[in-house]
């Protein structure tokens, strides 16, 4: 048996037209690899694309793929991961399954607030495949919660699970603050493990479970991952032993630069040095600084030049990141741009006393963090509008201080 | 309050000896409650006694008579010749509005009458409520809660001690069970008899909040729970303080390569990279003697040039626990780890890991100004003189520091045992609530009540003489030391489930309930397996 595991394709991600074409491009070309490797299958354990809905032009390139391997007979299975599921119903996926381009593994019924998944079999190879699909904001928990583990262990066989979460003991120190769930929650006994959401390249053979596999994104899906990882990739599994397959379209070369203690004009000498010894031709380059400056501000380094010199040398496409940059002049606002709250928590800290709203009793960053958090819950499966609305006004009143409550 | 259950009347004594007459037909307990009917002042009997107006001669010659000839003699007026007499101390004055501590002497020969509710109508549970139990009067409970302020109760420590048998795990499951709904703390709970999850009985688990409760478990995770790992890296010679005894040269060699190699030293010092010793700054010896402590405690094994782990010490998983125990801790969740299947050392050592990592945190959010935004976090240690012993504390280790310095930075400790005299005075002075069941050891009471919160000198007997459940509460967020009966947990956890199941009922249509059905959209309905049919594509 030899079958491919890709996950977190985000098919739709990136801003920048460029970039979102790689991500596309990456996973045409991780489609012919996996046809030229002559799989028996394709596992894409969930966001193949980057929302629920995307556009019609990269539909299209991924409906033409997917119809390229049902013709050469490789079967695709998926499950909806946190992006492109969908608590409405809307999302593309089921449109590709009900074209059968695909199936989606997530199958089973409820019964008495249990969960019981079932398996999809593989006709080529009689591999059992099922799986979990991934919510936002964790609201998969209380699948796993109510997921019946006896039915699937005592299934024979060669079982795969597939899900789109992370785990807890396996997490790495840089997704510390990422929920995750407990490896309790999944079934024992399953000869592979495919998951998807986590962006890190991982493989652990469980004593009890079996082997769990990480893939990371197909394509890095942010400046930092473009950084660390330069591309993504997907695993081959055969005779009981995985490979990683890089894929790669375009080299990416990334440069820091220390500012520290350093003049405006110093950092442009340097940076322009550092791009006369590197080659640049066809090539993603990020442009990391650090450090706090001597004198100016980050916006008085002139990118554009920076970036009209790398463009001249080829560079397909170049990215800079200043949110270490600071400076002795003037601290700006300068957050990480992976977390949310600490962005909100520099900007409340930032606009405090700006409010001078009485009511507050000194607890401005505190009740405004609160505030934000109650306001920023979203609608449970099976809960009415009329009841949401009542809960999201119940939690705001909640945390607003006893006198503004009085005064509302 | 009229006096119509009139107990007995004062005919004496002194401030803390006051003597109390028994009425007949009533039956004073000792450690009861009397409330004096004209001023309020509240008494606890300490000590009873029989009286007579009869001289003790006659008394003998009358009991003589009575076993030895058969003589079917009897008192006249009984009820006024004999009675008992009861030694109370003054408490408090039970004021209007407030408790107040008492300084004079009830009214001489004025009556007393039995306690009630009502008589501490004037008392606010405080906004942070952690609930010890109900208030007692000798045997009897009084429909009132004892509350304490939780959030400064948890941080400048609380001492449950008890003889074996008396109710310590009753009690410790009540209180955490208390607090799994309160979000002003964060209780770490080292559990070396895996007993308060409740993996195979009631438990924290069967709270209604039991997503507050995490389980950390070596052996098995039931579904929900952790396997408790710990990646080698996450080690720092620190947590070592109080679990192995570093002699001065080995100290030095672990302290040095944890500054040379960071995080992987421990893979540094066993794989005998010599770097750092190259100028023999450490007798091989030494190094030879860290290595085999470390693999010992860790269970780790060298094959070809690579650390292996046998253990919880993992040298692929587990890199987060550690800091997602002091999130969930942070997010004032209750956090269980199971220990019960390691050494007393290695229980230590996660002890010592987790504590000093939160407590280092905590340290930080001081110093940033932010402590007043998180919860108070408690760590429960049970056998506490393990790590608090007198041996043990002037070696010094995190637990030690805590006891000492915690209630600064709001993190406390909640220690058990048996053995509080094992305790150095110091440290069990600093613990300001003190939570005592029955202790027959003398030694054991004796270091209890010279380092309690108020005088329990005369309180000897009645620390003995406490039944299964019963306890007194000695704190400084006390006006007195408070007699209470603890709950049964089993009854609690059913008490809840029925409330439970009455208040859904009655209020599914009122508008504060938003009653959720859980669906689970995504799941494409199919019953292939369970049909006995497969379904092949």
């Amino acid at each position: 048996m030899k079958f491919a595991h890709i996950s977190d394709v985000h098919i739709g991600s990136w801003r920048d037209s460029k970039m979102r074409d790689i991500s596309t491009n990456v996973f045409v070309k991780t489609v012919d690899m996996c046809i030229e490797m002559q799989v028996d299958f394709i596992l894409i354990s969930g966001d193949l694309f980057n929302t629920s809905l995307p556009t019609i032009d990269k539909l299209k390139i991924v409906v033409e793929k997917l119809q390229e391997v049902k013709k050469k007979g490789i079967a695709v299975y998926v499950i909806a991961g946190s992006h492109d599921f969908s608590p409405s119903g809307k999302t593309m996926l089921d449109v590709l399954e009900s074209a059968e381009l695909f199936v989606n593994v997530v199958k089973g019924f409820v019964k008495e607030e249990k969960l019981y998944l079932s398996f999809t079999i593989d006709k080529k190879t009689g591999a059992k495949i099922t799986g979990m699909l991934g919510k936002k904001g964790m609201l998969d928990r209380y699948y796993y919660q109510a997921l019946s583990l006896d039915e699937l262990e005592k299934e024979d066989g060669f079982k795969i699970f597939m899900f789109h979460t992370a785990i807890t003991e396996f997490k790495p120190n840089e997704f510390e603050l990422m929920d995750s769930m407990p490896l309790s929650y999944f079934p024992k006994g399953f000869n592979y493990y495919a998951g998807g959401h986590v962006h890190y390249i991982f493989q652990s053979n469980q004593k009890e479970y079996g082997l769990f596999a990480y893939t990371g994104a197909l394509f890095p899906n942010n400046f930092r991952e473009l950084e660390k990882y330069k591309c993504g990739g997907f695993y081959i599994y055969e005779d009981n032993a995985i490979t990683y397959k890089p894929v790669m379209l375009y080299d990416v070369v990334s440069l820091e630069f220390d500012c520290e203690d350093k003049t405006v004009e110093e950092i442009h000498s340097i940076v322009l040095q550092d791009l006369n010894k590197n080659d640049f031709k066809n090539k993603i380059v990020t442009l990391r600084f650090c450090g706090n400056l001597l004198h100016g501000k980050a916006s008085d380094i002139d990118f554009r030049i920076i970036f009209q010199q790398l463009y001249e040398k080829g560079a397909y496409f170049i990215m800079k990141n200043i949110t270490k940059l600071t400076s002795k002049d003037f601290i700006s606002v300068i957050t990480d741009i992976g977390n949310n709250r600490n962005i909100e928590e520099n900007i409340i800290e930032e606009n405090i006393g700006n409010l001078s709203n009485p009511f507050f009793d000194g607890e401005e960053k505190r009740t405004t963090l609160s505030l934000l958090q109650s306001l920023s819950a979203e609608k449970l499966e099976g809960e009415r509008s009329v009841d949401f609305d009542e809960r999201i006004k119940k939690d705001a009143l909640t945390v607003l201080p006893q006198r503004l409550k009085e005064r509302i | 309050m009229d006096c119509t259950r009139i107990k007995g009347k004062i005919i004496g004594g002194s401030f803390n000896k006051v003597i109390i007459r028994q009425k007949q037909e009533e039956n004073i307990q000792l450690g009861e409650l009397l409330v004096s009917c004209k001023e309020k002042i509240l008494l606890q009997v300490y000590d009873l006694i029989y009286a007579s107006q009869l001289s003790q001669q006659n008394l003998e010659l009358i009991s003589g008579m009575q076993l030895e000839k058969n003589a079917e003699i009897d008192f006249f007026e009984q009820e006024l010749r004999n009675y008992t007499l009861a030694f109370a101390k003054n408490l408090v004055q039970l004021q209007d509005n407030k408790i107040a501590l008492c300084k004079e002497l009830p009214i001489f020969f004025s009556d007393v009458r039995e306690i009630t509710k009502d008589d501490f109508l004037m008392m606010k549970n405080p906004e942070k409520a952690l609930r010890i139990g109900k208030l007692r009067s000798g045997n009897k409970v009084i429909d009132l809660d004892i509350v304490l302020d939780g959030e400064k109760t948890f941080s400048e420590h609380i001492l449950i001690a008890s003889s074996t048998g008396k109710g310590k795990s009753n009690l410790t499951s009540c209180l955490l069970y208390d607090c799994i709904d309160k979000e002003y703390c964060g209780i770490l709970i080292l559990d070396p008899h895996d007993e308060y999850y409740g993996r195979n009985k009631l438990g924290l688990k069967n709270h209604s909040l039991k997503e507050k409760v995490h389980y950390y478990t070596p052996y098995n995770p039931p579904a929900g729970a952790y396997s408790l790992r710990i990646h080698i890296t996450t080690l720092k010679p620190s947590h070592f303080n109080g679990v192995i005894l570093w002699s001065d040269a080995q100290k030095e060699a672990i302290y040095s390569y944890y500054k040379k190699y960071k995080e992987k030293w421990i893979e540094a010092l066993l794989l005998s990279k010599n770097e750092e010793n190259e100028n023999n700054d450490y007798h091989d010896m030494t190094l030879a003697v860290v290595r085999r402590k470390l693999m010992q405690i860790l269970d780790l094994r060298i094959k070809d040039n690579l650390v292996f782990s046998n253990s919880i010490f993992d040298m692929d998983n587990g890199k987060t626990t550690v800091a997602e125990v002091c999130n969930q801790l942070e997010k004032s969740s209750k956090v269980i780890i199971d220990t019960s299947l390691f050494s007393s050392k290695v229980e230590i050592l996660l002890g010592s890991l987790f504590t000093t990592e939160i407590f280092s945190r905590y340290k930080r959010y001081k110093i940033d100004g932010i402590l007043d935004t998180k919860p108070v976090i408690s760590i429960v240690i049970e056998e506490a003189p393990r790590v608090l012993g007198k041996e043990i504390v002037q070696l010094g280790n995190i637990f030690s520091t805590i006891a000492r310095e915690g209630r600064k930075f709001k993190v406390g400790l909640l220690a058990i045992t048996q053995i509080p005299s094992q305790i150095p005075r110091e440290i069990l002075a600093n613990m300001n609530t003190k939570i005592i069941l029955g202790i027959e050891m003398a030694s054991e009471r004796q270091a209890i009540i010279e380092s309690s919160a108020q005088d329990l000198t005369d309180d000897n007997r009645t620390i003995a003489s406490l039944d299964k459940g019963e306890a007194i509460i000695s704190s400084t967020f006390l006006k007195f030391a408070t007699p209470v009966k603890i709950p049964f947990f089993d009854d609690i956890i059913k008490q809840k489930r029925l409330d439970f199941y009455s208040n859904t009922t009655t209020s599914s249509n009122s508008d504060n309930d938003i009653i959720i059905k859980r669906q689970f959209g995504g799941v494409k309905n199919s019953m292939d397996n369970y049909d006995n049919k497969t379904k092949s594509i």
